[in-house]
């Protein structure tokens, strides 16, 4: 069925600027009966139903392989659901043509547990490319980039190369590309995942940081720690299902986070 | 912008990919020169068919027994005709005088009689004459009573002919080799870098790149292969016909009475233009093929 309608670019909708009234009122994020099969007989998320409004910071949480990645993957159509709508920003996303995809992705941040980093170009040039492929003329590039630097703490190093860069910083970057073009959600799939309790500390600070400014972060991880640590929605994901709490877990009466994330 | 952005990645790509581009382009312009040095010979052959086509020339030979009236009224019959520029008449001791001054066999040749040696009358036509007026003339030149013979140097010109045609299909078969090696060579180089840039394209992807941003650098790199093989294969032409010509002029200006002459402007421009656009095109279709965006 894909293709057999044009769906027209997403137009730039970016954190807590310029969104309409009607926009503002819908979830930024509505996911209906969502199913998607790898095997045919044993789905990998079985009818999700999931809505996330404008500015919320949520975790995903769940045991590995329980479908956190490829809920995230629907997203930014990466993957394309089976059955069910995944609607962002009140548009259904399975039904953009390829040719739109790119589009959708300039509305999405994203950052991963590997970095995806590319080692051998600048601290600035990996933040910067998010900004070129929008056509920004460079003068606006350099203040864009700068300005994400000292967000993420690692002001006046754009010069460096990244290969030089610890664990922590390279995961900087990374955030600091996914939010340059100031996108309106944040998709990070296990952005902590190989990064010390510490580091791990600091980085879902920044994210919350960036959340505060209005940007929507939905935060992947299995790392109880954290989400121990929060009081953010938590969205778990168990063989396929969603079991959602709409509090964090820090204040969670009589029961620990074992029960809901395994 | 998107051009800029394109050549500022393009660019880095060459910059970064500068070991496999090197050995492409080197394999490239030898593909490019062998293409050149055809374009250089049949701009030469058809230089000198030019060359023989305007300075159009008749040879009569005379009968030994001729009148010296019937000569005499052949050469006012000549000089008549507004094509012909210039009569000679040439004798049997001047034509084995000059035999022997151009002949260069290492052997006493004088001793020859003059016999061997026809009197002739050598028709120069002015320039413009075309070769079927040419032939034309000749064969009505040859009814006259004191003609024995009549040299249009037309088997020349057949030969010249069947030679500039033979040299042009190599020239164009060379030329297709010469585009689908520029095509394979540079799509494949191209296929290599795309898979030692798969992690800087698959980041491009997420942060939202089109096709064509993705596609952009790559093709402007596959162009510029193109065009350096393209150019390096003119510049070596040029050097080699500087160092060569001055030598070679003069034997050929004796062979062929013309000199040796370079590709045209529009020759070697076309060269560059056309190795930038096969290597475009190598480029975008391996493009297409191998970086499923």
């Amino acid at each position: 069925m894909q293709g057999t309608k044009v769906v027209r670019p997403f137009p730039f909708f970016r954190a807590g600027a310029r969104a309409s009234q009607p926009q503002l009122a819908k979830p930024i994020l509505v996911l209906e009966d969502v199913y998607k099969f790898f095997r045919p007989d044993q789905p990998t998320l079985r009818g999700v139903n999931l809505k996330v409004e404008r500015g919320e910071f949520a975790f995903i949480t769940g045991p590995s392989g329980a479908g956190k990645s490829t809920l995230l993957k629907l997203l930014y159509r990466e993957l394309m659901v089976d059955e069910g709508r995944v609607l962002f920003c009140g548009r259904d996303i399975g039904r953009l043509t390829d040719k739109s995809i790119p589009f959708l992705r300039r509305n999405l941040g994203i950052v991963f547990q590997d970095f995806r980093i590319i080692d051998h170009w600048t601290v600035f040039e990996n933040i910067a490319v998010a900004l070129e492929i929008l056509s920004m003329p460079q003068r606006l590039i350099r203040s864009r980039v700068a300005e994400a630097l000292e967000r993420v703490g690692l002001n006046g190093r754009g010069d460096e190369q990244t290969s030089n860069l610890s664990g922590g910083e390279k995961q900087r970057v990374a955030v600091a590309r996914a939010i340059v073009p100031e996108p309106a959600l944040i998709l990070a799939d296990e952005p902590t995942g190989n990064l010390d309790p510490h580091l791990a500390i600091d980085i879902l600070t920044l994210f919350e940081e960036i959340n505060s400014t209005g940007t929507t972060v939905l935060f992947a991880t299995h790392d109880h720690s954290l989400i121990s640590k929060r009081d953010h929605r938590l969205i778990s994901i168990d063989e396929g299902r969603v079991v959602e709490a709409r509090q964090g877990l820090k204040d969670w009466p009589g029961s620990g986070i074992h029960t809901l994330v395994g | 912008m998107e051009v800029k952005s394109a050549m500022t990645r393009a660019r880095r790509g060459l910059r970064e990919e500068r070991r496999l581009y090197i050995v492409a382009v080197s394999s490239l312009a030898v593909a490019f020169l062998c293409l050149g040095a055809t374009l250089l010979g049949v701009t030469n052959l058809d230089a000198a068919a030019d060359r023989w086509g305007q300075s159009g020339r008749i040879t009569l030979f005379l009968k030994d027994d001729a009148d010296p009236q019937d000569i005499a009224q052949l050469r006012v019959v000549l000089e008549g005709l507004s094509d012909v520029r210039e009569v000679t008449h040439v004798t049997p001791e001047q034509a084995k005088a000059s035999f022997l001054e151009e002949a260069d066999v290492g052997a006493d040749l004088s001793s020859l009689p003059k016999e061997v040696f026809p009197a002739s009358l050598e028709v120069s036509l002015v320039n413009g004459v075309t070769r079927e007026r040419s032939e034309s003339i000749a064969t009505r030149l040859g009814q006259f009573r004191a003609v024995s013979d009549v040299e249009s140097y037309r088997s020349w010109f057949q030969k010249l002919d069947d030679l500039l045609w033979g040299a042009r299909m190599l020239a164009a078969g060379l030329a297709l080799l010469v585009m689908f090696c520029v095509i394979a060579v540079i799509g494949n180089t191209i296929r290599l870098a795309v898979a030692r840039r798969r992690q800087e394209i698959e980041v491009m992807k997420l942060c939202g790149a089109t096709n064509g941003f993705v596609r952009g650098p790559f093709v402007l790199e596959g162009m510029f292969q193109g065009f350096a093989s393209a150019l390096l294969a003119v510049l070596a032409l040029l050097v080699g016909y500087l160092a060569l010509h001055e030598s070679v002029d003069s034997t050929l200006a004796a062979l062929t009475g013309s000199r040796v002459v370079f590709l045209g402007v529009w020759t070697w421009l076309l060269l560059l233009i056309g190795g930038a656009l096969i290597g475009a095109i190598g480029s975008a279709l391996s493009v297409r093929r191998y970086l499923a965006v």
